[in-house]
């Protein structure tokens, strides 16, 4: 029997990266207690939402801010947005200075799924979709401060609305 | 992206995380993860790879139904199908940070 396999979280970073990332790793965590919201009904009666960091907007939504952090490197945007359950790559805008977004224009699958979970409401295997699916942008510099105080209670509050059962999130 | 989670899980709905740097992003504690092997940018597959987006999107899934406790890291199988020397996620100029923290070091 092979080992199970086990993620390498540095494979794709580079030395660089690698570098700044893991030495602001702490030995032991030093988060507080972990929220949990135990699963209650099954999958093909749950209603899902996606959400992404990818910086996605709808074409006519305003756009994540990349001038701000161009003006100042240590600050991301945390405003959140809301996107169409049909969106295709034609239908959005992907602003990220972190990651090349040409893939995500091709086929926005590769960081939100659209067409897969669609594909998954048809068959049964997932109950139904939320209204929206959500992007945030992931770069958030110095200070994650609004990002936890304001988009994230709001993205919550918002799911809670749609009454959203699981939510899947895919930084990128 | 933990804050996210952890929000949207204390509101009372469950999450997972398909995420790559893991080991990074689980420094805010998160309730589950689905790591993953995969270049930044397409953490569930390539440009029209539909088997494996679906394929992702379904073990990603599976891990709500899995996950026992708080804190759940799940290591997915997923092997992506080139080197990292041959996988660009970069963009096209460096991050603002990057620049800066370079900048910075050449400057020293």
């Amino acid at each position: 029997m092979t080992e199970p396999h086990r993620v390498d979280p540095w494979r794709f970073a580079g030395g660089f990266l690698q570098k700044v990332l893991s030495s602001q790793i702490p030995d032991e965590p030093t988060h507080g207690p972990i929220p949990w919201t135990p699963v209650t009904r099954p999958l093909a009666d749950s209603k899902v939402a996606l959400l992404s960091t990818a910086g996605l907007s709808m074409k006519d939504d305003v756009p994540f801010d990349m001038e701000m952090e161009r003006a100042n490197p240590t600050r991301g945007d945390s405003s959140w947005r809301k996107l169409s359950v049909r969106a295709t790559s034609a239908d959005i805008l992907a602003n990220h200075l972190h990651i090349d977004t040409s893939y995500i224009l091709r086929d926005l699958n590769v960081a939100l799924p659209v067409d897969r979970l669609h594909a998954l409401v048809e068959d049964g295997v997932v109950g139904s979709l939320a209204d929206t699916h959500y992007s945030t942008m992931g770069y958030q510099g110095s200070s994650t401060r609004e990002l936890e105080q304001k988009s994230a209670p709001e993205i919550a509050e918002h799911m809670k609305g749609q009454e959203v059962d699981l939510a899947l999130l895919a930084p990128v | 992206m933990g804050l996210v989670a952890r929000a949207i899980e204390k509101a009372g709905i469950p999450t997972v995380t398909l995420n790559m740097i893991w080991a990074y992003q689980n420094l805010v504690g998160m309730p589950r993860i689905a790591a993953i092997e995969h270049p930044f940018g397409r953490p569930y597959g390539d440009v029209d790879d539909a088997g494996t987006q679906m394929a992702v999107l379904r073990a990603a899934l599976d891990v709500f139904v899995r996950a026992r406790e708080p804190g759940h890291v799940e290591h997915l199988p997923f092997i992506w199908p080139h080197d990292p020397a041959e996988t660009n996620w970069h963009p096209s100029e460096p991050s603002p940070i990057i620049a800066m923290i370079k900048r910075n070091q050449k400057n020293r």
